[in-house]
């Protein structure tokens, strides 16, 4: 929508202007990527507020998944991206499976966040699993108490996972690095501690 | 007739909670379901946390795990609804999806199989394999069914009231999933049932534990808060223990409560069970074969009333 639109009659150009709400600020191109990555048909939400109202942690935060929807139709980027309720979704999907016009709230915020991660702007505690995984395979490693209860039970000291069988971690690093995953998670991680210290 | 599935363990459940893997593997063989250890599998990895960073990555590495059986030309079965999340959901999209199939089979080429002693590298994704949750199998009539788990019990949990907590990612989004009715299943109270115990209704049964999405780690007080929401609902119906089939639940369950006692100062002293070891319970498995006692919340007054 053009925001003058060069009538030569000023009068006219005022009386005729467009009144949409404009933002400076909106990016289109966000709201494609988003639809795009999430692959769901997230410009199609009105508003309707299930989403906020099946959530569990709206109750007890700011964070409203309804705000983010809404966000995501304006193609706001910065303001959805650098917003740290962001990272209060638990992933639960009920909004998803309420969602009146068949949308999946919980895959725009995942693919928001997966855009705020290319920007650096991501908590450390996801980057930390990533630096896990590629050091043991595991999210959740090993520790001594378990293996010493593993035994007792009759297992194997270490499950037959990449705990035991390290040869296969070369192929997860792989995987990890044609992503520059973990580059990206100690980069950012560093500067954290630098910060922090 | 026995059927056999690789067996795919994740984290939580082998390196915290050890008596699910064991209970898992020897209950379901009682029962006609022949687990076998996948090995060189990986973390899913943890949907929450890689699928916050890099969709892509979180489907190359759950790709990688289902590779693992297909070559062993074995439907995977897993315990964890987080686990249940990335290898089921992977293995649907990867199937139905030409262009995310592709993608991931780009980096998968790269990757080197070291059970392969030519060197060769083959870690396509082929799509030829089914992935299910233990839970599942147990109910599904066509591999063993709530008559079978009944028939297996010698030591009912008779007198024993039990709240379910289905978890998230085993039955929602329920168009991707073939479950149905996610506002008020009854199936597992069913499985439940077979064991003796009593299945107790509670208000808001199908919320989230708190734990999923990475919000535990990012802001723990704020994940603690939806668990201790639960946990006056389950008390509120007065169940002796809360159920569940997902150990990263059982983890902010049963170690959430001592954090809601450091926290909010409140201690709920709920035994918390993976099915699982509720079924070993009733198998006649002992505590001490369920490792129970890695448990933060003592089962003690859960056991009292069944042993």
């Amino acid at each position: 929508m053009a925001r003058t639109k060069g009538y030569p009659d000023p009068k006219l150009e005022t009386k005729l202007r467009d009144r949409y709400l404009y933002r400076t600020d909106s990016n289109p191109d966000f709201s494609k990527k988003v639809k795009d990555l999430s692959r769901t048909v997230s410009h199609m939400c009105f508003q309707c507020g299930t989403c906020t109202g099946s959530c569990p942690s709206a109750p007890r935060s700011s964070y409203r998944i309804r705000l983010f929807m809404r966000r995501n139709v304006l193609g706001l980027e910065e303001e959805s991206l650098t917003d740290p309720d962001l990272w209060l979704c638990t992933t639960c999907y009920s909004c998803t499976d309420r969602c009146p016009r068949d949308i999946a709230p919980t895959d725009v915020i995942m693919s928001m966040r997966n855009f705020a991660y290319q920007r650096g702007i991501v908590p450390v505690n996801f980057l930390k699993t990533v630096q896990a995984i590629y050091q043991s395979g595991h999210g959740v490693p090993n520790n001594d108490v378990n293996r010493a209860a593993r035994v007792r039970l009759g297992l194997a000291k270490d499950p037959p996972t990449t705990h035991s069988h390290p040869e296969y971690l070369p192929g997860i690093r792989q995987i990890l690095d044609h992503y520059k995953v973990k580059a990206q998670a100690d980069k950012i991680v560093a500067e954290s501690e630098k910060k922090g210290a | 007739m026995a059927k056999d599935y690789a067996l795919f363990l994740g984290c939580i459940a082998p390196n915290r909670y050890p008596g699910c893997e064991s209970a898992g593997i020897s209950c379901s063989k009682k029962v006609g379901i022949n687990l076998h250890p996948l090995k060189g599998a990986s973390c899913c990895p943890a949907p929450g946390a890689f699928g916050s960073i890099d969709l892509n990555v979180f489907m190359a590495m759950a790709a990688r795990n289902i590779v693992l059986a297909e070559k062993m030309g074995m439907d995977i079965a897993l315990e964890c609804n987080g686990c249940y999340k990335s290898i089921w959901e992977v293995n649907h999209k990867l199937k139905h999806n030409d262009d995310l199939r592709d993608a991931v089979n780009e980096v998968l080429k790269t990757v080197k199989d070291p059970s392969d002693p030519s060197g060769k590298s083959d870690m396509e994704f082929k799509g030829t394999i089914d992935v299910w949750h233990l839970i599942e199998l147990y109910y599904d009539p066509k591999v063993c069914g709530v008559e079978k788990i009944r028939d297996s019990v010698t030591r009912p949990l008779t007198g024993t009231r039990i709240g379910v907590h289905y978890g998230c990612h085993l039955l929602k989004p329920k168009k991707e999933r073939h479950f149905g009715d996610t506002e008020n299943p009854m199936w597992i109270e069913e499985l439940v049932a077979a064991l003796g115990a009593e299945p107790v209704q509670y208000r808001k049964k199908m919320q989230c534990c708190g734990a999923g999405g990475g919000v535990r780690g990012y802001d723990l007080v704020h994940s603690l808060d939806i668990t201790n929401e639960k946990m006056i609902n389950l008390h509120e119906a007065k169940v002796d223990a809360v159920t569940e089939v997902c150990p990263f639940c059982q983890l902010e369950f049963d170690r959430g409560q001592i954090e809601i006692q450091e926290k909010f100062g409140k201690f709920w002293g709920l035994p918390v069970l993976h099915y699982n070891e509720l079924l070993g319970l009733a198998q006649g498995m002992s505590p001490t074969d369920l490792a129970l006692d890695l448990h933060a919340v003592p089962v003690d007054p859960f056991l009292k009333k069944i042993l």
